[in-house]
């Protein structure tokens, strides 16, 4: 008789041992899987001042992202001078008194061109626009439109320039709030060309087919000017919502060009700083499925907010204040817990089975076959007991992520009142609402749960046997 | 001579200077029967435990064949050389009376149980299910499997009435003088040490 048929034998015929430990590792494993896919999880958030217009979906970056790889960043650079990953720091000196001096650059900030393109691989996108980040830049050879009862002290003295892949899926000409009164425009593939307001125009006498110059506004001494010519002219019904205050960004002095125009007026040819992305679905009635089909595109989408037509947008956990670390802590304390559990039924196992231990011992079994039986029962009633979990698996997670992000809420609001009026934000925190929660298992949690659930059977098995197997056969006969 | 205990000394761990034996020698043959007889703490059973390599001598060495048990080690000794039966029986509590005979490594423990005298309807039970008399039978059906040629029993008919512990002594004798084995049975019954070819009595851990 071999150890697989005597180790099966002994799991149906003493069955109280066989459900113990059953019913542990089913829970072990329920409450692994629980805490991983809350982890992973995705928060339905609805954001009323951010949406997609029409039948497309639009990519931002996720703020709470952004400012945890400056922290990671700033970490790994510890208090060194340097940069890494488009994050620098500094140090200066303020007054006599030493300070540090942060910033990030284009290539920090942008959203990225790969994982755009990634998501227009997905099937359902029709097209896609790429905007850049509105950019401040100075006017050479005409005059921008002023505020004559503003002083201008503080102001960059530029005009705006917001480049786009394709211009008719700008947000703006999208909604129809602007719309083009002369000329066109612009393709996608076409070089140094803008369409100016119409405001502007006016104001500098410019017609279709006049060229503007443009050059650097926040480096005195960089003299080098960018030429574009005017294909079209355009009108707004309600001005453009100004990016920063002042009149460098007010909407008559905002000039639409191609993508990669406001990178090189700003003398940063080849670092664009991409700020949006737009996806016009192909059929309105394959919305949700494409949004869906989206989502599932293998970019790094802790980056990323992406925002449906209803401002309704999937955050992830690692992105929604701390889920993501509690849930980590989680996984830590199901696995130390169960592991003194599961140590402690492997303690009663050996003691319950000593005789049997002696006896095989004195047939000439060694120490480490009668290990191996231990380990092979313990693996067949925790493969029976991880399988069911899986079943079980998902409606338990829903609600763990639920009561997760709910716990999150309320400490949020905890820590709100108790900052209230006391902390400033580097950032503007967007009003968002959570409408729902979604936590999925994946082939990858299952694998990592059965790979802990083996890894803490056998720490426990191989414990709790080194104490018995330590002893010779003799003092074991001798203890029945 | 298949067995042999040379000038064989045992003492515990934790209790270095008071020998339980002392400087035993002894031989043991194939084809017979041998009793090993004492006072209770004699040192019946630390000798059985040692020719059975369930512990190692302080002093001395087991011979099998000729051969230092240690060279080719305990376990393999165990396993090849010698088979076991006890006064608890010690059959695992959860297999048939079948399934106990086969982990001697045989498949055809239903020979083995009819030579035993097991009854047919117990073949297929659980072993806790079975009397005393039948789980001994049984105990040494499973050493009857082994291919090995000593059979080493400690109070094999301890916990057995007269005529149970009877059978079991001619089943003993039968294994030594019809199967060739060496017999060697630690006992307290006058009566198996009187069955016995050669008897070997130990008083205060010597011969």
């Amino acid at each position: 008789m071999n150890g697989f048929s005597l180790a099966w034998r002994s799991v149906i015929r003493k069955p109280v041992k066989s459900v113990l430990l059953f019913v542990t590792v089913f829970i072990i494993s329920l409450l692994l899987l629980s805490a991983m896919s809350s982890g992973k999880a995705t928060i339905q958030m609805q954001d009323n001042t951010r949406q997609a217009i029409g039948a497309g979906l639009l990519l931002e970056e996720n703020e709470a992202d952004r400012h945890r790889r400056i922290d990671e960043l700033a970490r790994q650079l510890a208090h060194e001078e340097g940069s890494l990953g488009g994050y620098h720091q500094e140090k200066i000196t303020i007054n006599g008194a030493e300070s540090w001096r942060t910033w990030t650059d284009h290539s920090f900030e942008t959203l990225l061109l790969y994982d755009i393109e990634r998501i227009a691989d997905t099937e359902g996108i029709a097209g896609y626009n790429i905007t850049t980040v509105t950019t401040a830049v100075r006017p050479v050879d005409f005059i921008r439109i002023e505020d004559v009862d503003v002083d201008q002290y503080s102001d960059l003295g530029g005009v705006s320039l917001i480049g786009n892949k394709d211009m008719s899926m700008d947000s703006n000409f999208l909604s129809g709030n602007a719309y083009i009164t002369e000329g066109r425009m612009i393709k996608e593939g076409e070089k140094d060309v803008c369409v100016i307001s119409a405001e502007l125009a006016i104001k500098n006498q410019l017609e279709i087919g006049c060229k503007i110059s443009f050059g650097n506004c926040r480096d005195k001494e960089d003299s080098m000017t960018y030429e574009a010519e005017v294909v079209g002219i355009y009108q707004v019904n309600q001005p453009i919502v100004p990016y920063m205050f002042g009149d460098t960004y007010r909407s008559e002095n905002i000039i639409f060009t191609d993508l990669d125009f406001p990178e090189k007026a700003e003398g940063k040819a080849g670092d664009p700083l991409y700020e949006k992305a737009y996806f016009k679905i192909a059929n309105v009635n394959d919305y949700e499925t494409v949004k869906r089909s989206v989502m599932e595109a293998d970019i790094a989408w802790e980056r990323y907010d992406l925002i449906d037509n209803n401002g309704n947008m999937d955050t992830l956990s690692a992105n929604f204040n701390e889920m993501e670390k509690y849930a980590r802590v989680l996984v830590w304390a199901i696995s130390g817990a169960g592991l003194v559990i599961l140590f402690l039924i492997f303690q009663f196992w050996m003691k319950s089975r000593n005789r049997e231990m002696g006896i095989m011992l004195s047939m000439g079994t060694s120490k480490m076959q009668m290990l191996a039986q231990i380990m092979t029962e313990a693996l067949m009633i925790a493969a029976a007991a991880v399988l069911i979990s899986f079943l079980a698996a998902p409606g338990v997670s829903g609600l763990t992520a639920d009561y997760l992000v709910e716990q999150q809420i309320q400490s949020a609001e905890e820590q709100d009142l108790l900052e209230e009026g006391k902390v400033a934000f580097s950032y503007e925190k967007s009003e968002q609402n959570v409408v729902g929660v979604r936590a999925e298992i994946t082939p990858g949690m299952f694998l990592q749960d059965a790979a802990g659930i083996v890894l803490l059977i056998t720490i426990s098995v191989c414990g709790s046997g080194i104490a018995v197997l330590k002893r010779n056969p003799r003092d074991i006969l001798q203890d029945l | 001579m298949i067995l042999e205990a040379k000038n064989v000394e045992y003492a515990y761990k934790c209790q270095k200077q008071r020998n339980i034996l002392n400087n035993i020698s002894v031989r043991f043959e194939e084809k017979k029967f041998y009793t090993i007889v004492g006072a209770s703490g004699a040192g019946k059973t630390t000798l059985l435990s040692l020719l059975a390599g369930l512990d190692r001598p302080t002093a001395g060495a087991v011979l099998y064949e000729g051969e230092d048990i240690l060279t080719k080690g305990l376990g393999y000794h165990r396993k090849n050389h010698v088979s076991l039966v006890f006064q608890e029986y010690n059959l695992i509590d959860y297999l048939t009376a079948e399934e106990n005979v086969r982990l001697g490594g045989t498949d055809q423990p239903q020979e083995l149980l009819a030579k035993v005298n097991i009854p047919k309807e117990a073949w297929k039970r659980n072993v806790m299910k079975l009397s005393g008399g039948q789980q001994q039978r049984i105990a040494i059906a499973r050493a009857l499997a082994s291919k090995a040629k000593v059979l080493l029993a400690d109070e094999p008919t301890g916990n057995l009435d007269e005529p149970t512990a009877v059978d079991i002594t001619t089943l003993l004798k039968r294994m030594a003088h019809e199967a060739g084995k060496c017999v060697i049975v630690v006992t307290h019954s006058k009566y198996l040490a009187n069955e016995a070819d050669e008897v070997v009595q130990i008083t205060n851990g010597t011969i």
